[in-house]
C-alpha cells in the first residue's frame, strides 16, 4: 500500500474510534427522530435544521479539535521528519471529516424519507449546491479555529463557545418562526444561518434567493484565506 | 568519513542568542553524545541538524547534504526521535509501526522491529495506555523503521525508572551494533559515559568541551582519593607511601586519606590485607563527568 492509502486507512480507524464522530452523527439524528415523529409529512423545516446541526458540530467542533490536537501533540512536526509531508495528514483529515458529514447527512435523509415518511425535495441539485457551499464555509471556520487555538483543548472550548450562539442565530435551537424577528434577520447573515436559509429555500423549491449562497461563498473564501495565513505547523 | 558536519552554528530567538557558536562533526558508525544542562541549546542544535529549525548562521552537512535545501533526499536516510512528541491516543502500536514503515522507500520489516524492541505483545495496545518506557521504545523503533543511516535520539531516557533506563541503553547498543550513526542528546552523565564514543558538552549555546567520555573525566587519573578508618593502632604512612601511583598519604588519628592516580586503590587494599590491617568506612572518590563539567564551566551541573 502506498503511504497515502495507509495514512487514510489509519486515520479512518482513528476517526471511528473517536467518540466525537459518533456524537456528531447521533445528535442530529436524535433531534430528527424526536421532532420528526409528530411533524406533518410536508414539513420543510426539520431536515434543513438537522443537516445544519451536523455541519455545525463537525465543522466547529470535531475538525478544529482534531487538527489542533495533532499540532499540539507534535504529530505534524514528527511527520515532517519523514518523507511524507504533514500537509498530507491535514488533507486526509479534511476528506475524512467530509465523508463523515456525508454519512451523517445520508443517514438523516434515509431516516426522514424512509422511516418518518417526510417528503424530500424533488430537485436534488439546489440542495447539493447549498450543502457544498455551507460545508465549505463551516469547514473554513473550523480551520480558522484550528489555526488560532494554541492547543486541542482550547480549540474544543472555542468550538463549543461558538457553536451555541451560532446555532441559536441560525435557528437550530428554536425554529426561526419562533425567534425574535430582529435576531432571525441577523442570523441569516451568519455562516450557519445562511446555510440553513439556503437549504430551506432549496427544500421548498421556491425560486432561490441567491443571497445566502453568495454569503456562503464569500465566507469560505475570506475565512479560509485568513486560516491559511494564520496556520502554524508547530 | 564525517556523516555530520556542523560549523559555527548560530541561532537567536527574538534577539536572544540561544546558540552562540556550535561546531562539531560526527563520524560514521559513531555514537555521539550532546550533553548539557536544561536550556543549554541541545534540542535547538539537533533540530537545526535535522532541518526542523533554520539556523541564523553557520553551515550544516548531513551525509553531504544541506538539511533544509535537500530535505527531501535526507528524510529517507535520517531517523528522528523528538524530545516532545506524542501519537494519537487511540493509535495502536502495530498500526503506528506499519504506518511509519509505509512512509519510506526501503523500510525495515516493522514486525521484526516490533519483536526486537519488545513491542510484539503490545501491538494491539493503544498509545494512550502505554507506560513511559513503552512509549519511549515505540518512539525509538519508529525512528529506526525507515532503516536510516543516521538517527537522532533526544532525551531518550528522561522520565524513566532506573531499570527501564538500563534496558533502553542495551537497545541503543544494539542500534550501534548495526552500524547506524547515532546522535544522542542527554542531560545524564551516566548515560553518556555508558553509551557514547565522543561527547560534545554544550553550555549556554557553546561547545565547552569535545572528547571521549574517558578523556573528559581524565580517566588516566583514575580514583583521586581513598579514605578509610584504621581499626588497628598502626601508622599507615610508611606502609603505603611507597606503593605505585600514590602521591600522598594523610593521617588524622585513625582517619586516613590516600591520594593517588591510576589503579592505586587496588594496591592499597592488597597491602592492608597483607598486613592483616582491618579498616572501616572505606570510600573511593571517583572523578566523574559531573566533576569534569564543574571544572569546565565553573558551575555545578543541575538537571
Ligand atoms: N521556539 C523557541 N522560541 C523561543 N525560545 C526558544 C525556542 N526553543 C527553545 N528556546 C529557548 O532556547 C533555549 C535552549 O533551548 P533547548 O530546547 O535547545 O535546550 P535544551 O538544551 O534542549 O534543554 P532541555 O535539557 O531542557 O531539553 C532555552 O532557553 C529555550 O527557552
Ligand atoms: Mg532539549
Amino acid at each position: 500500500m502506498t503511504a497515502l492509502a495507509k495514512l487514510t486507512a489509519v486515520e479512518t480507524k482513528l476517526l471511528l474510534r473517536e467518540p466525537g464522530s459518533l456524537v456528531s452523527i447521533l445528535i442530529p439524528l436524535f433531534f430528527l427522530v424526536v421532532f420528526g415523529a409528530s411533524t406533518p409529512k410536508d414539513d420543510t423545516v426539520l431536515l434543513p435544521m438537522g443537516m445544519s446541526i451536523a455541519v455545525g458540530l463537525i465543522g466547529l467542533y470535531l475538525l478544529p479539535t482534531t487538527l489542533a490536537g495533532y499540532r499540539e501533540r507534535g504529530i505534524l512536526r514528527r511527520l515532517s521528519t519523514t518523507p511524507v509531508k504533514p500537509g498530507n495528514l491535514l488533507a486526509v483529515q479534511l476528506l475524512l471529516q467530509l465523508a463523515l458529514l456525508a454519512a451523517a447527512t445520508a443517514l438523516q435523509l434515509t431516516v426522514a424519507g424512509g422511516v418518518l415518511g417526510i417528503q424530500l425535495p424533488s430537485r436534488a441539485l439546489p440542495v447539493a449546491i447549498a450543502c457544498a457551499l455551507g460545508t465549505a464555509a463551516m469547514f473554513a471556520v473550523g480551520l480558522l479555529i484550528a489555526a488560532l487555538a494554541p492547543n486541542g483543548r482550547a480549540a474544543n472550548g472555542i468550538g463549543v463557545l461558538l457553536y451555541f450562539p451560532m446555532a441559536y442565530l441560525a435557528g437550530l435551537i428554536q425554529p426561526v418562526a419562533q425567534m425574535p424577528a430582529s435576531l432571525a434577520r441577523v442570523g441569516e447573515y451568519t455562516p450557519l444561518g445562511a446555510f440553513r436559509a439556503g437549504l430551506a429555500q432549496a427544500w421548498t423549491g421556491q425560486s432561490p434567493d441567491l443571497l445566502p449562497l453568495i454569503l456562503l461563498a464569500a465566507y469560505t473564501v475570506v475565512i479560509s484565506a485568513i486560516a491559511a495565513r494564520c496556520f502554524r505547523w508547530e | 568519513m564525517a556523516v555530520i558536519e556542523v560549523a559555527n552554528l548560530r541561532k537567536t530567538y527574538s534577539g536572544r542568542a540561544v546558540l552562540e557558536d556550535v561546531s562539531f562533526s560526527v563520524q560514521e558508525g559513531e555514537v555521539f553524545g550532546i550533553l548539557g544542562p536544561n536550556g543549554a541549546g541541545k534540542t535547538t542544535t539537533v533540530e537545526c541538524v535535522e532541518g526542523l529549525r533554520r539556523p541564523d548562521a553557520g553551515t550544516i552537512r548531513v551525509l553531504g547534504l544541506d538539511p533544509v535545501r535537500d530535505a527531501r533526499a535526507l528524510r529517507e536516510d535520517v531517523g528522528v526521535q523528538l524530545q516532545q512528541t506524542q501519537l494519537p491516543e487511540n493509535l495502536k502500536v502495530g498500526e503506528a509501526l506499519d504506518l511509519y514503515a509505509s512512509f519510506y522507500r526501503a523500510p525495515r520489516d516493522w514486525r521484526e522491529l516490533q519483536e526486537e524492541w519488545g513491542l510484539a505483545e503490545l501491538r494491539r495496545a493503544r498509545f494512550g495506555k502505554l507506560s513511559g518506557g513503552q512509549r519511549q521504545r515505540l518512539f525509538i523503533a519508529l525512528a529506526l523503521v525507515g532503516d536510516p543511516k543516521v538517527v537522532f535520539l533526544d532525551e531518550l531516557t528522561t522520565g524513566l525508572d532506573p531499570q527501564a533506563r538500563r534496558s533502553t541503553w542495551e537497545l541503543v547498543k544494539r542500534v550501534r551494533a548495526r552500524g547506524v550513526t547515532t546522535v544522542l542528546v542527554s542531560h545524564f552523565m551516566d548515560e553518556v559515559e555508558e553509551l557514547c564514543d565522543r561527547v560534545a558538552v554544550i553550555d549556554r549555546g557553546t561547545v565547552v568541551a569535545l572528547d571521549t567520555p574517558a578523556g573528559l573525566v581524565g580517566a588516566d587519573a583514575g580514583p583521586q582519593q581513598m579514605r578509610f578508618t584504621l581499626l588497628a593502632d598502626t601508622d599507615p604512612v610508611p606502609l603505603l607511601s611507597a606503593l605505585p601511583g600514590i602521591t600522598a598519604v594523610d593521617r588524622d588519628g585513625a582517619h586516613v586519606t590516600v591520594h593517588g592516580t591510576g589503579d592505586f586503590a587496588t594496591a592499597v587494599a592488597a597491602r592492608l590485607a597483607q598486613e592483616h590491617l582491618l579498616v572501616t568506612d572505606l570510600r573511593i572518590d571517583q572523578r566523574s563527568l559531573e566533576d569534569a563539567f564543574i571544572a569546565l564551566t565553573g558551575r555545578p551541573f543541575d538537571h
